[in-house]
């Protein structure tokens, strides 16, 4: 059997490797670069030290945006780690009809942002949908203020990201619940495993891998949380703009004619840490289980 | 162990990918002082960027005025490039960056602010001897900023320009008790009107519409900014006795509840679904109104803005890095003389030319008698005191602050003097970042 030259698994990847070093490795370096400069959108700047930086610690909103940042991780990750899983269990039986729900189910990650945007909005207003139900109910006098509350407009957006995400992670874990051995449930029941038992004795396990993968790419997505809330919020960041995520903090500091890029690369590295947190939390989450394995 | 390899290998390239949104930017060093040889004969090519005008009602102008230049000098060629609406300051953000803007480009005042400051525009004033008596002074004014040169540069042709005109549904008006012929004309008015409409309709009626913003501060008297235009100054106890005027209506209900979150359509869709009775539009809205919604344009009397109308202006610059500056001069002129900007606010209804000989033409000054006949003429009057509230160093980032802290005042989270000190503090600290 001949071998293969030493070069040639690195021609393999070579077009990942220019992919990755164009448009990650560089413009991370770009952006590490910038947040030590006050360079504009037109104007060039110079190095500043940390100034950014100090900026960035003095800056009104910027405990807000974490806070805010940080709450909507924590509830994202095990809602839309859980919840698709046993849809994912409902939805896998084979029973008539059964195409339709996960159609339904999926539905929303195709919709566009325009219309999920007007949905909501529609749905949530003052004079919406869910405000008008519940007093023509007779189970509110006063509208609900979903849009103008800081904290139910942060659980409205939580539950805009959990109502479109559910269907993409379902369809990743129905995959995953393919390769879990149906001799395992088996063998569970015939020793007498009750369906919990068996879900997270033999589901949850078989699927750990998958599991774990969904909970970093959301705490990834949570952590860089805009639309759901510019989407309800609007580009102040809510009423008052207590509702701004750090991405918030990015754009509102890179647009426009004048946009201050050295500032808003600043937040952008702050954010890249903040986001490495939960996720070497989640991977040694992850190796320890294995190891205990 | 591979695995958690996989996952950590994911996990880096997902954070990387998190953070990998820097862009670079290059300092361009302008010639905006030069001056430019007109006298020879023009000749070459340049090119002439329009925002948002290469349409059918458009472009058959655009085609013939620039067949009329080149035929009037031979041997010159123009070539018409046109932007689309949305996202034009990136847009033109990017050509600066990249030494690519347009001999002749079409920029509202305030980025043509922000290219200004770079040096990539020509200072008309040093080269167009007649420009003061030419182009409207208002518009013109627009196009000046203090704060890259106070020897009065101007870096635009006012070339169409717009107020606002207050408009009233006469019928909503008359059903709560009001009289659209007596409209408010003060905002201390307004608010007394809007009290009876509310009281009248149990709260259902609206005359207020919309929170607050830097013209209602400055028709409060408020200068906006300091004498020498370097700095905001506008927290003054006259502007936070209007913020609070619009804080207490707020809380009477006087407003739509929803005036400060993201639901909020805008005062003219509300009009339009007469769910409110005044709104503020350009002089054609009439026009508009009687195409979309016949029954409403039927009821709807104009009146002057309230206080100062605000001015909206779009201008031609000239590029100072242009190739071929005598040809681009030559044609922003040609563009934005009388003639031609008459011609093309035939197309444009609602609008009005930015050349000062248009003071004398009766078509603008003069009613048919109709409701819209009257808008026009209300708008071309206010014209030559509307005002441009927006200073040129103001920018997104200090809108945003400011809608921010009015929300937060009209909320009772601050006074209207923390909310406007806070506005003030912040916007200047940004004009040092």
């Amino acid at each position: 059997m001949r071998s293969h030259r030493f070069y040639t698994p690195w021609l393999l990847m070579l077009p990942a490797l220019i992919w990755l070093a164009l448009f990650s490795v560089w413009p991370a370096i770009n952006t590490i670069t910038l947040s030590f400069t006050n360079v504009h959108q037109l104007t060039g700047g110079h190095f500043i030290g940390f100034k950014n930086y100090w900026l960035l610690w003095h800056d009104p909103h910027i405990r807000d945006a974490i806070v805010n940042t940080v709450i909507f991780m924590v509830v994202c990750v095990p809602l839309l780690t859980m919840l698709p899983l046993l849809l994912a269990l409902l939805v896998q039986r084979q029973i008539p009809g059964i195409a339709f729900f996960r159609t339904a189910f999926y539905f929303p990650v195709i919709a566009s942002a325009v219309t999920v945007a007007l949905i909501w909005k529609w749905l949530l207003d003052d004079r919406g949908l869910v405000n008008n139900l519940a007093q023509s109910m007779g189970f509110i006098h006063k509208t609900i203020p979903f849009l103008t509350d800081r904290w139910l407009l942060l659980l409205s957006a939580v539950a805009l990201t959990v109502w479109k995400g559910l269907g993409y992670y379902m369809v990743l874990y129905m995959s995953a619940l393919g390769s879990v051995r149906r001799d395992l449930h088996e063998a569970a029941a015939v020793d007498g495993a009750g369906s919990v038992r068996r879900f997270w004795s033999v589901t949850v396990p078989g699927v750990r891998g998958t599991m774990v993968l969904i909970a970093v790419l959301i705490a990834v997505n949570a952590m860089r949380v805009f639309t759901e809330l510019y989407i309800l919020g609007g580009r102040t960041g809510g009423v008052g703009g207590q509702d701004v995520s750090i991405v918030m903090l990015v754009q509102q500091a890179a647009s426009g004619g004048d946009g201050r890029l050295g500032y808003a690369s600043a937040i952008s590295v702050f954010l890249f840490f903040l986001t490495a947190i939960p996720l070497l939390f989640l991977t040694r989450l992850n190796k320890n289980a294995q190891e205990e394995s | 162990m591979r695995r958690t390899t996989a996952v950590s290998a994911i996990a880096v390239a997902a954070t990387l990918l998190a953070a990998g949104c820097g862009v670079g930017s290059k300092s361009s060093s302008g010639d905006s002082g030069k001056t430019v040889a007109t006298t020879g004969a023009l000749s070459g090519s340049i090119t002439f960027q329009t925002w948002s005008l290469k349409n059918d009602k458009f472009t058959p102008y655009f085609t013939k005025l620039i067949a009329d230049f080149k035929a009037a000098h031979p041997g010159t060629d123009v070539n018409w490039i046109d932007q689309p609406g949305d996202g034009y300051t990136t847009k033109v953000t990017s050509q600066v960056a990249t030494g690519s803007l347009p001999d002749v480009i079409n920029l509202p005042p305030d980025i043509a602010h922000a290219v200004a400051k770079t040096g990539n525009l020509l200072d008309l004033k040093k080269n167009v001897p007649t420009l003061d008596a030419d182009w409207v002074k208002s518009g013109l004014n627009a196009y000046n900023y203090q704060d890259i040169d106070k020897a009065a540069s101007f870096f635009g042709f006012p070339w169409y320009l717009g107020t606002d005109v207050s408009y009233w549904n006469k019928a909503l008006m008359a059903k709560d008790g009001l009289d659209a012929t007596k409209p408010p004309k003060t905002f201390d008015e307004l608010v007394a009107q809007a009290k009876i409409m509310h009281d009248a309709s149990g709260g259902k009626d609206y005359l207020m519409s919309r929170a607050p913003w830097l013209s209602d501060i400055a028709n409060t008297g408020t200068k906006l900014l300091t004498d020498d235009g370097t700095k905001f100054a506008f927290n003054t106890d006259a502007a936070a006795a209007m913020l609070d005027k619009y804080t207490q209506a707020y809380k009477a209900g006087y407003l739509p509840s929803n005036v400060l979150d993201n639901a909020y359509e805008g005062n003219s869709a509300l009009f339009s679904k007469q769910q409110v009775a005044w709104t503020t539009g350009g002089g054609n809205l009439i026009t508009s109104l009687a195409q979309e919604n016949p029954s409403l344009a039927a009821n709807v009397v104009p009146s002057p803005a309230l206080d100062t109308a605000p001015l909206y202006v779009q201008g031609l610059s000239v590029s100072s890095k242009s190739k071929n500056p005598a040809l681009a001069l030559a044609f922003a002129e040609y563009v934005t003389n009388n003639e031609n900007q008459t011609a093309f606010i035939k197309l444009a209804p609602g609008f009005l030319p930015g050349s000062a000989a248009s003071a004398n033409d009766p078509a603008y000054s003069k009613s048919d008698g109709t409701p819209q006949g009257d808008a026009s003429v209300i708008a071309y009057k206010d014209l030559t005191t509307a005002v441009n509230f927006t200073p040129p160093i103001w920018t997104d980032a200090m809108n945003t602050v400011l809608n921010q802290e009015i929300a937060k005042a009209m909320t009772g989270k601050e006074t209207a003097k923390q909310a406007l000190d806070n506005t003030v503090n912040q916007a200047n600290a940004l004009l040092t970042q």
